[in-house]
């Protein structure tokens, strides 16, 4: 039902005039002790003082289309793409998704070290929402993908940090969900799973899927992605087509350096 | 994809348009692999298993029983038997609201990834303890049966349903506490000291009769009285406990639970940004 409202304006995600303010503490610690003094002292009741991430952020991102994020550290790329996939609630504003969202903000989040990565599988694909019978139809090409089949028994524990990489990245791609939201994930393996990634990537956008990409590696999103935003201090400095944005950001990054 | 089985939206399961259950009915599958991921990495490779979580808390009912029905003697028939009828489930709550102080702080990076419901990993740490605790009321029940009941009473037909009370109490204390403990570190360090306390001020080791009277009132604002009471009544006394009794832990698990919940939905963004 919802599907089919959309439908008429094709909307993957939807954010209007979003912003996210943080707490952020003082102190190194918020103890008890100082609430106590600061409710005594009459002082403000808020834990801290609060600072901007993201100030008045709006997007549109249509259903087959492929975005970008970049800017400098720091600039709010990872606070926008987590306030899309839900796990940040806006200060103010509406963010909106339509269809399945699925994240890989922090690779292998999630997965215990002490289970095998047949298991890790399973947890991972749970985390992501998705049934038993639906992981199970798909248990086969997410590890044939991962070209780890032969430790796929062994505690991850064991695996080198680029195997546990492939894994989870392996588990990402392959649930295919409508909208894939991926922060600084892609330079993960060798240079063979590298390609074997991005061409796994392409093919989910010519089926149609909808993607957000924050990477600092430009040569990679020219290749994945059509349009790109580039933010700023948290505010959207610039939005448009890829090539166009990447040339200006790369324009300033140069001029900040002399 | 079959469109039933269509996720809905992440930003309509954080306006609230569907109801708890529907959102954890949905995510079963993660509570699930979260309780099943729980119980095998705690386990599967400790050579003795299992058998560690029982051995813990039966070292401690057995020096309880050498203190109390040798040195300090209490004047209960059977005191072993009294004992192990609410001891488990004053273990099960122990268990249960140590480990809550730490599951944002040890679910971190999983929940600044992905969204779920985070009620989910409150959910799946009381289930993982729930299903220990399980095990061990069922032990305790086939001690019971085999030295100490004569009959088998009518009253044990309660005990699902004091179990699920006391989930529910449980459930609503960890909510609380989990958003909490990542508000004001020091309840990591203070929950410890509280629990010691609330186990000597509870009627776990003692019976509620050895209470003066004068505070016995005042003990049952102590919302685990009543349950252990509940415990004791129907496992030891095998006697059905008054409805009064019974009806007034019911309300008192439920405000918990409410207030717990409220605690939890009221901070738990925050909680996610800075565990």
């Amino acid at each position: 039902m919802l599907r089919s409202h959309n439908d008429a304006h094709n909307v993957a995600i939807l954010c209007k005039q979003v912003t996210k303010e943080f707490y952020v503490f003082s102190h190194r610690t918020n103890s008890l002790r100082e609430w106590f003094i600061r409710t005594l002292q009459r002082k403000p009741k808020k834990l801290g003082f609060s600072s901007f991430s993201i100030k008045k952020f709006d997007l549109c991102v249509e259903q087959g289309d492929s975005i970008a994020f970049i800017g400098l550290n720091g600039c709010g790329k990872s606070t926008a793409l987590r306030l899309i996939a839900g796990v940040y609630a806006p200060t103010d504003g509406t963010v909106q998704t339509f269809g399945q969202v699925g994240s890989v903000i922090e690779l292998g989040a999630g997965f215990n070290q002490e289970l095998t990565g047949a298991e890790n599988i399973a947890l991972y694909g749970a985390i992501m929402g998705l049934t038993r019978k639906q992981l199970a139809s798909k248990y086969d090409e997410i590890v044939a993908f991962s070209g780890i089949e032969d430790f796929i028994q062994l505690p991850i524990k064991h695996y080198s940090s680029g195997m546990v990489a492939r894994l989870a990245f392996s588990v990402a791609v392959n649930l295919n969900p409508d909208v894939l939201l991926l922060d600084e994930v892609l330079a993960v393996g060798d240079q063979a799973f590298q390609t074997k990634c991005i061409e796994r990537l392409r093919a989910f956008r010519s089926e149609g899927g909808t993607m957000v990409v924050v990477s600092h590696n430009f040569q990679l999103v020219s290749q994945l992605c059509s349009r790109a935003v580039w933010l700023e201090n948290g505010e959207i400095r610039m939005i448009g087509e890829i090539s166009f944005v990447l040339e200006a950001y790369q324009q300033f990054s140069k001029n900040d350096v002399k | 994809m079959d469109p039933s089985e269509y996720a809905p939206t992440t930003s309509q399961f954080q306006n609230g348009r569907y109801p708890i259950f529907r959102k954890i009915w949905r995510y079963r599958e993660l509570l699930r692999s979260l309780v099943i991921r729980d119980l095998k990495v705690k386990y599967q490779r400790s050579f003795l298993g299992l058998i560690w979580t029982f051995l813990n808390p039966l070292l401690t009912v057995a020096v309880l029983i050498a203190v109390f029905s040798h040195i300090i003697r209490i004047q209960i028939e059977e005191y072993w038997a009294f004992l192990i009828s609410g001891f488990f489930a004053w273990h099960f709550i122990q268990m249960t609201l140590s480990h809550a102080t730490t599951i944002f702080a040890n679910h971190a990076s999983l929940s600044r990834s992905v969204y779920f419901p985070r009620e989910i990993l409150i959910l799946s740490t009381a289930v993982s303890k729930l299903v220990e605790f399980l095990i061990e009321i069922i032990i305790v029940l086939i001690v019971l049966l085999v030295f100490y009941y004569q009959w088998i009473p009518s009253s044990l037909s309660l005990l699902p349903v004091l179990i699920m009370i006391q989930l529910v109490m449980v459930t609503g204390l960890m909510f609380s506490v989990a958003v909490i403990s990542v508000l004001f570190h020091d309840v990591q360090h203070a929950l410890p000291i509280v629990i010691t306390s609330f186990f000597y001020l509870t009627p776990v080791f003692y019976p509620a009769r050895m209470i003066p009277e004068s505070v016995r009132p005042f003990s049952f604002l102590n919302p685990f009285s009543g349950l252990l009471e509940l415990y004791h009544q129907v496992l030891y006394e095998g006697g059905w406990p008054s409805i009064q009794l019974f009806g007034s832990v019911t309300v008192y698990a439920a405000a918990i639970c409410l207030l717990g919940y409220w605690l939890f939905k009221r901070y738990e963004g925050i909680c996610v940004e800075i565990a």
